[in-house]
């Protein structure tokens, strides 16, 4: 498929083993589901499936079930179409868990699990002539404890928090989140590496961690001037930047995840990295996603860019990643350590050492 | 000169990135679109403005607070890169540039002047140094009144636009060189290349190639050479026909590498770039919308550079 998917899964026993996805425009319901036996001895239907003639069959059989590969299953149970006009970037189920959001570009839409008609229009910063448009939505989600409450981030590197008790319409934000640009870093893409390309609650609700292109920031929601906490992922890209811009690769949109803990921040990089923050310890660091240090029960070892002068063995320079080979999404077990990584085409579980 | 060059290339880069987005599939991204065209609009301030090393490129930049706008203020001293011919790279980047018809021969390669752009425009830094096109191409409406008096004070600030005054850009015959304030004969009605006035006067300072205006007067003498005592004379001038004067140069320099992309983006333009933060740029606006409503899908000499600075907007007009 070459649209994009965004999925997300709900995790909540009246929901259970439902996920929803969107394919650009369009939001779907799933209900996935584990089947790991299935009927045998059917009386009008042979093994292949087909029709039997009544007339051949001289006896009859209970049919049973019977033990099978075990095999994964998407129905989807639930199509909410036609409110949207731009591309959907993020989808957001809400702790009430009757409602959900979806965000596009432009617009971020309300709705009830049930209905699939009708949406509420919630945030439109859709300017009156198009011409005047200098940023777009970039991700949203809801607060996980407060029902009402919900962010967005901005291409502009800014956040927004919004009441909905507060109307309608919530173009008026609560809080706005925004760090003042450092002028010493001003360059021709200063505007893309501040996009935000991920934002996300942390599980206490007290905090919001933001990915744009170079760093992760935390950010306390009493303070709007600037975050917190500010993580370097892979600086070493900052003199790169217009080699990456020429191959598209400063457009890609990292995902970033707090541990069950929220002691512990996760994103992912480029050569299938992906690193790890203790915002306690302060301590980082950078692991790899590959089928060579991946044989079960590896322990995975840590990796280091080498940034100029002499490269140390095992280290890796800045022009020998791959930047084909980029960790985009990443998962966090709401509270065990385990964790899931995407690397293009493959998904690697990873867990704690277990002594 | 380097970062002439880096803006040039990410110029190109970025319309190609958003041609590219047309004809992809999944529909036009408005986010990336939206972004290439930010980058766009640095890229293209950085090139007009020709300013400081630095200012916009991430390094050791010594001051890289000021931002592309800053108004009224002359340029301090022209960076040393001023007056020295730019690298042949960026000669051979503008293959299109047309010939220049007769014109008084020149010292400094008249083509290679072509290629710094902005220099002079820039060169009086403060009206141009918002550095952007719409506002030259507005300022350049409202000096042709005043062009007359300019006129005979030219002098060296003349012959430095002789060459490229005869010469339009857009294959209008050059016609009324002369006159000042005539618009001049172009045949075509919505062509907007400025008839140079001051062509007869006597070529610009030798050390100084006709395009490289701002070496020859700007803020106090660059390398070049060109009378010293001239300079405090030109810069005045020099502000009111740096604009029109950079505009034609942006255009010129633009039009060969973008031809396809104009032809193919069409229609009129206008949009972020131009609504950009600065307040200014509302007269700058008002001027342009009538011209450009006047003449959709035109491709000519007018406003090329806003063509292809702008195009996204036609992708985001497209939704």
């Amino acid at each position: 498929m070459e649209e994009d998917i965004d999925t997300r899964k709900i995790n909540n026993s009246f929901l259970r083993d439902h996920s929803y996805a969107t394919e650009d425009k369009t939001v779907k319901l799933w209900k996935v589901s584990e089947r790991d036996k299935r009927p045998e001895g059917y009386n009008l239907k042979d093994e292949e499936g087909r029709l039997r003639d009544p007339a051949t069959i001289t006896t009859l059989r209970v049919p049973v079930l019977r033990p099978m590969d075990l095999m994964v299953e998407a129905t989807p149970r639930r199509v909410f179409a036609n409110a949207h006009t731009y591309h959907i970037n993020s989808i957001s189920v809400n702790s009430d868990y009757e409602t959900y959001m979806s965000a596009d570009d432009l617009r971020i839409n309300l709705w009830n699990f049930e209905i699939t008609n009708q949406s509420f229009n919630i945030v439109d910063i859709k300017p009156a002539n198009m011409e005047e448009l200098t940023e777009v939505i970039t991700a949203a989600e809801f607060h996980p404890h407060h029902c009402n409450t919900f962010v967005y981030s901005s291409s502009k590197g800014t956040i927004r928090l919004c009441d909905m008790r507060a109307s309608a319409l919530c173009d008026r934000h609560t809080k706005f989140f925004e760090e003042p640009e450092d002028p010493s870093n001003r360059s021709f893409f200063s505007e893309i590496i501040s996009s935000i390309s991920d934002v996300k609650f942390s599980h206490s609700g007290r905090y919001i961690m933001t990915r744009d292109y170079l760093t992760v920031k935390v950010w306390d929601l009493n303070m709007e001037n600037r975050p917190i906490e500010t993580y370097q992922v892979h600086d070493y890209l900052r003199s790169k930047l217009c080699s990456l811009y020429e191959n598209d690769c400063i457009f890609d949109k990292f995902e970033c995840v707090w541990n069950g803990s929220d002691s512990v921040i996760m994103t992912g990089s480029y050569n299938n990295f992906f690193r790890m923050f203790d915002r306690n310890t302060k301590r980082d660091v950078t692991l790899e996603a590959s089928r060579e240090n991946s044989k079960p029960r590896a322990i995975l070892k840590p990796r280091k860019v080498c940034v100029g002068g002499k490269r140390r063995k095992d280290e890796i320079s800045v022009d020998s990643l791959d930047f084909s080979k980029k960790i985009l999404h990443t998962a966090w077990h709401p509270s065990e350590n385990i964790i899931a990584v995407a690397a293009t085409n493959n998904l690697y579980i990873f867990q704690d050492k277990v002594n | 000169m380097e970062f002439k060059l880096e803006a040039h290339r990410i110029v190109s880069i970025s319309l190609g990135k958003i041609y590219n987005s047309r004809v992809q599939r999944g529909g036009i991204k408005l986010h990336k679109n939206l972004l290439v065209s930010l980058v766009l609009r640095s890229a293209r301030q950085v090139y007009l403005s020709d300013p400081c090393p630095g200012l916009y490129l991430a390094g050791p930049a010594g001051s890289p607070a000021a931002p592309p706008q800053q108004p009224g203020e002359p340029a301090a001293g022209p960076p040393a890169g001023w007056g020295e011919p730019p690298p042949p790279a960026a000669c051979v980047a503008w293959p299109e540039t047309e010939p220049q018809p007769e014109r008084p021969a020149d010292p400094a390669p008249p083509r290679v002047g072509a290629a710094e752009p902005a220099a002079p425009v820039t060169g009086a830094g403060d009206a141009l140094r918002a550095g952007e096109m719409e506002e030259a191409e507005a300022a350049w409406r409202r000096v042709e009144g005043p062009r007359e008096a300019a006129e005979g004070g030219a002098g060296v600030f003349a012959g430095a636009e002789g060459p490229r005054g005869a010469r339009r850009h857009c294959g209008c015959p050059p016609g009324g060189e002369d006159r000042p304030g005539a618009l001049g004969a172009c045949p075509r009605v919505d062509c907007r290349c400025a008839p140079r006035p001051a062509e007869d006067e006597p070529p610009a300072p030798p050390a100084v190639g006709p395009r490289k205006r701002g070496a020859a007067g700007v803020g106090g003498g660059p390398a070049g050479g060109p009378a010293p005592g001239s300079s405090p004379l030109k810069k005045p001038r020099r502000n009111s026909e740096e604009q029109p004067g950079g505009a034609e140069e942006e255009e010129e320099m633009e039009t060969g590498n973008v031809a396809n992309l104009i032809s193919i983006f069409g229609s009129s333009f206008s949009g972020l770039l131009r609504k950009s933060p600065g307040g200014g740029r509302e007269e700058a606006e008002g001027e342009e919308s009538g011209p450009e409503a006047a003449e959709p899908g035109q491709i000519c000499c007018d406003k090329p550079v806003l063509r292809d600075i702008n195009p996204w907007s036609t992708a985001i007009v497209a939704f």
